[in-house]
């Protein structure tokens, strides 16, 4: 059973670690606990059913097709990207001077926002994700593993290595750091900040969206409410990792994702949650910073 | 900071940027609302959106005049609003407008039916949770995202002490304060070494934590099924049991707790929070201790919440953990932003709104809650500083500024 | 101080605007109440079809004591502050019954107000024993009791299905665990003792562990208390597990998504619900009027509503008055043909004898097994 928690446990953890990705990128550099980001995973998620039925109806479809699903993704990351950044320069760029819990309660208002919008267009019932790759898997020692779980684990990875190399070795990474670092310095030494938050918001958003399209095929069900839990949990990933890290981030995720399922597993599925956050105080006891967290020393 | 450069001169222009700006968002809103079945692909919705959008910022065009000095207008209006506010607080005698504030509080209800005296109600309890929040988040700067858990406690202190020990309300009000002052402290002690989002996540768990347990202590708590049968509050052989009577009651608990917080903004205490709120390290150098100043905060703070909680509990006479989620705990922290953090008519008013609002949209029945999540977006940009900005948190100096507070003074020098 | 008079007006403004409202005299008000939005907004929805559907087939017929029936709407977001709200402005609007609220903890509380209003109401989901036991003379409930419930599901485990070894999980509300705790009770009254028992939660998407963890009891069956979303969940989950389980529920999964999201997986599954409607009498119209209305099929709960709003207007048209001790003693002395069957109320306001039969997923359909 062990290894099949382990497997159960990675594959939970890769999931929440992708949208973990996205909140931790844009916390480090304009300290905004976005709580609409689980929303952005959200409309990832619908995307992917709404291309899917489009291709549909233009008979371009088939079940094992891997055009399909990258075509799914692609249309989600498209459209997430376009939401996240136009929810930045709407709803929280002519917040940034203000205190800092303002963006907070405009970044809920949003939430609320999209999760309504979405169940006045798309109905509130829970809407099936299409059958793609279903049923296909190895047996491993006894435990199953599915070619989901594989892909989802193998894409969490790749877009952290991806999103590693994206900002320590290109130029716009760069500009991030360094908009993260101290925000006043970069647009002084000539950083366009503004460009740099809106590319932030942007693969953050993406990163949402393919994780979006993952779990709907992963768990074959959406509905509008579904970016809540996520986003508090991802949340929770984030930080466990040290926010504002992207290691961090997948590390906070995956550990996060085995906490619940080793817990639900062999202690309790009740309090499986009541585990995950004990663990995480007392984490935070002993790395107040998260665990790949810079330790932030107070310059005095 | 500089303005950066715009890249695109045709977004310069107001209505070519009006005409892209509604062109997109009818674009963004077409794949959530386009319907494949339905005749020219249900495209209608869509242009609606982008016809929306246009009107709007039409709108907002016209009201700004070329979107300069009109949004510095509107700026202007609600920082009178806010003026006049305490303009109004300060040019009247205080003691006048106090009695005839708490004179309207007492009479108005006797002309409003059952409707309108419950949800006066529901804004007493909330303003008393928003009070006690105010402390922690608005005072000590110490975001608290499970502020919902002290509720809990202190609601099923009086459920449980009611229906099992069979204590009265006045027994377990002090009772319920004083546990979930204790679960305050308990909360602070871990996270007194964590900075900002780091504790707003581990308060946001420990709300969780409450809310589970409660769910699954089936034992103790009975739980989803909730208790029932709480005992209703009695006083001199006399029962609350109108709503106008639970309203009298919840305004008693609600002008103590306006009186001891305001105390508590003006002492020592208070100056403490605000100057650890403002630096930690300054206030360290000051010689403050940080430790104390954050539990008492999360302890009085949480006090409040234990009130209202034994409140609640005898005013629904059932309990279940479904009215103490992670969004009540967040929804109290909107009120107290709303409101203006630290100013205790600021958060009345914040309170009084997140309240009131919500009821007043009801004949908009689906839409309520798209509007209200659109509203309050639109509130923050509007007004970032909340209602009514806290006189005391000092950037601009200047002679109007009468607190006069350590904090201001160490700001002035940087 | 002329900023502060606009301010004055501004607010009072809204103030009478929000607050206002204007009743229509002659029309006949019902209430109906639910989490018509938010997370269960699908459930609550399923309500409000239902009594749209009677209240219009009513008016189609000239009203009722020729008078129209109008349907006053109350949100409560499965929020108990927010059905005593509800609850307090239904009494004043002046409403003759309510159909409501959906969830217990939101029932329970509005209850009290309407007792104190001297209004009827009628609960099509609440499932909380608690609710009825106090013993208040205006409520009932359309929807069967979880103890009758589980009875049916355990004697056909024990009888039917003839197996033993039986894993039971729940999704911790009032209704899932209300409903595996009596489905419990009933096993054991067989002799079949549960080898796992455990609650998962709402909301989750991830049930492999729980499901792993009680795949190394073997069980033969599992029964779950709880509605479609998790049920679906849990069945392709059992599946992909490799676990060949028969999967048992209640009518919280008595739904056309839990075959149409789970496919093939749903093969085999049994869940319990109220006779076939298509055979009632009462129902038929019921049904089809549904579907072309609405363009979907009935939901679980769209029944319990259209009945309970029914009885409301039966009750008005008999006794002639909308008076409510009057209304609740003809509910109380009736025996009612409905579209759910016929139904008798007992003191307590619960349906005397719940209907529930084993309904089975064949060929991608709910069978009623015979």
């Amino acid at each position: 059973m062990l290894l099949q928690q382990l497997i159960n446990g990675l594959t939970l953890g890769s999931v929440y670690a992708l949208i973990a990705l996205g909140y931790t990128m844009v916390y480090g550099i304009i300290e905004l606990i976005n709580f609409a980001h689980g929303e952005i995973y959200m409309l990832g998620a619908y995307m992917g059913i709404i291309t899917f039925g489009l291709l549909t109806t233009l008979h371009l479809t088939s079940p094992t097709s891997g055009a399909t699903l990258l075509i799914m993704m692609v249309m989600a990351m498209l459209f997430c990207s376009a939401c996240g950044v136009t929810i930045e320069r709407l709803a929280y760029r002519p917040l940034r001077g203000a205190s800092r819990l303002s963006p907070l309660i405009s970044a809920l208002g949003v939430s609320i926002f999209l999760q309504n919008f979405v169940m006045l267009a798309q109905g509130p019932r829970d809407r099936g994700f299409p059958h793609l790759f279903a049923g296909e898997g190895i047996d491993l020692f006894g435990s199953r593993i599915s070619a989901i779980q594989i892909f989802i684990m193998a894409t969490s990875v790749l877009m952290m290595v991806a999103l590693q190399l994206l900002v320590h070795r290109t130029k716009i990474g760069k500009a991030m750091r360094a908009t993260a670092q101290d925000m006043q310095m970069a647009s002084l030494v000539g950083i366009d900040v503004d460009r740099v938050i809106s590319a932030t918001f942007l693969i953050g958003s993406a990163l949402a969206g393919v994780a979006g399209v993952m779990v709907g095929m992963y768990y074959g069900l959406i509905n509008f409410f579904i970016g809540y839990i996520a986003g508090i949990k991802a949340f929770t990933a984030a930080v466990l990792g040290g926010i504002g890290n992207i290691p961090g981030a997948m590390l906070g995720g995956l550990l996060l994702g085995l906490i619940e399922a080793l817990g639900a597993g062999y202690i309790s599925s009740e309090y499986k949650d009541v585990f995950a956050f004990a663990i995480l105080v007392v984490v935070l006891i002993f790395r107040p910073s998260g665990l790949l967290g810079k330790d932030i020393s107070r310059r005095v | 900071m500089p303005t950066p450069r715009r890249s695109i001169a045709i977004i310069q222009r107001p209505f070519p940027r009006i005409v892209l700006t509604s062109l997109w968002f009818g674009l963004l809103s077409l794949p959530l609302m386009m319907e494949l079945q339905a005749p020219f692909f249900g495209l209608g919705r869509p242009l609606l959106v982008s016809a929306g959008v246009a009107v709007a910022s039409l709108l907002r065009l016209a009201v700004s005049q070329r979107g300069g000095p009109g949004a510095e207008r509107f700026q202007r209006l609600m920082g009178a609003i806010g003026g006049a506010g305490r303009d109004l607080v300060g040019q009247m005698n205080r003691r006048v407008l106090y009695v005839v504030a708490l004179a309207s509080a007492v009479v108005i209800p006797l002309g409003l039916n059952r409707y309108h005296i419950d949800i006066l109600t529901q804004v007493g309890i909330y303003v008393t949770l928003a009070l006690g929040l105010n402390i922690v988040v608005g005072l000590a700067g110490l975001l608290d995202l499970g502020y919902v858990a002290f509720y809990a406690v202190g609601a099923y202190t009086y459920g449980l002490l009611s229906t099992r020990v069979g204590l009265s309300f006045w027994e377990v009000l002090p009772l319920g304060g004083l546990l979930a002052a204790i679960f305050g402290v308990l909360l602070g002690i871990p996270v007194l070494r964590l900075r900002g989002d780091y504790l707003a996540i581990v308060t946001l768990g420990f709300g969780e934590m409450i809310r589970i347990t409660l769910n699954n202590w089936d034992s103790v708590t009975r739980g989803p099924n909730g208790i029932l049968g709480i005992a209703r509050p009695k006083m001199l052989g006399f029962t609350f049991s109108t709503p106008i009577q639970y309203y009298y009651l919840i305004l008693a608990i609600v002008l103590l707790t306006i009186f001891v917080v305001d105390r508590l903004n003006r002492s020592r205490i208070g100056r403490a929070w605000t100057a650890m709120r403002d630096d930690e390290v300054a206030a360290e150098a000051m010689g403050i201790n940080l430790m104390r100043t954050k539990l008492l905060a999360f302890g009085l703070g949480a006090t409040w919440a234990g009130f209202a909680g034994v409140f609640f509990a005898g005013k629904m006479t059932f309990i279940s953990p479904e009215s103490f989620t992670f969004f009540e705990s967040v929804i109290i922290v909107c009120m107290v932003v709303l409101g203006g953090m630290g100013s205790v008519l600021g958060v009345i008013l914040g309170a009084s709104m997140l309240v009131i609002l919500p009821e007043m949209m009801r004949q908009f029945a689906l839409y309520r809650m798209l509007i209200f999540g659109g509203a309050m977006v639109v509130m923050m940009v509007l007004r970032p500083q909340g209602l009514i900005a806290s006189s005391r948190r000092g950037i601009a100096l200047g002679p109007k500024d009468r607190q006069g507070s350590a904090s201001a003074a160490v700001t002035s020098f940087r | 101080m002329r900023r502060s008079w606009m301010w004055r007006v501004i607010t009072g403004a809204i103030v009478v605007l929000g607050l206002g409202d204007v009743p229509e005299a002659s029309a006949i008000k019902l209430g109906m109440a639910g989490p018509l939005t938010g997370d269960q907004g699908a459930i609550g929805q399923q309500l409000k079809n239902g009594t749209i559907i009677a209240v219009e087939e009513w008016n189609a017929k000239g009203g009722v004591l020729g008078r129209k029936i109008e349907i006053v709407w109350g949100d409560d977001q499965h929020d108990p502050k927010q059905a005593v709200a509800v609850a307090n402005k239904f009494l004043n609007e002046g409403v003759s019954g309510v159909i409501g609220h959906f969830n217990s903890s939101c029932s329970i509380p509005a209850s009290t107000i309407y007792h104190e209003g001297k209004v009827v109401q009628i609960t099509p989901g609440s499932t909380n024993p608690q609710l009825t036991e106090r013993g208040l003379w205006n409520v009932f409930r359309t929807i069967g009791r979880d103890d009758q419930q589980g009875v049916v599901a355990a004697d056909f485990i024990a009888k039917k299905l003839k197996k033993s070894k039986v894993a039971v999980l729940h999704d911790k509300t009032t209704y899932g665990q209300g409903l595996a705790d009596e489905s419990v009770k009933a096993l054991e009254k067989a002799k079949i003792k549960p080898v796992y028992y455990a609650g998962i939660t709402q909301g989750d998407k991830d049930y492999r562990p729980v499901l792993t963890a009680l795949k190394q009891k073997s069980p033969e069956v599992l029964f779950y208390g709880g509605i479609y979303p998790e049920a679906i969940l849990l069945t392709k989950q059992m599946r992909e597990l490799g676990m060949k389980t028969v999967f048992v529920s209640g009518d919280g999964v008595w739904q056309k998504e839990y075959i149409d999201i789970a496919g093939k997986d749903a093969e085999g599954a049994y869940v319990t619900f109220t006779p076939d409607q298509a055979k009632i009498k009462e129902a038929q119209g019921f049904i089809k009027k549904h579907k072309e209305k609405f363009g979907e099929d009935v939901g679980a709960y769209t029944v319990y509503s259209y009945v309970a709003a029914n009885i409301l207007l039966d009750a008005i048209a008999a006794t002639k008055s909308t008076d409510g001790p009057k209304l609740a003693d003809h509910i109380r002395k009736t025996k009612w043909n409905t579209a759910l069957g016929p139904i008798q109320f007992d003191k307590k306001g619960d349906v005397l004898v719940s209907p529930f039969v084993v309904w089975e997923v064949k060929d991608g359909k709910f069978v009623e097994v015979k």
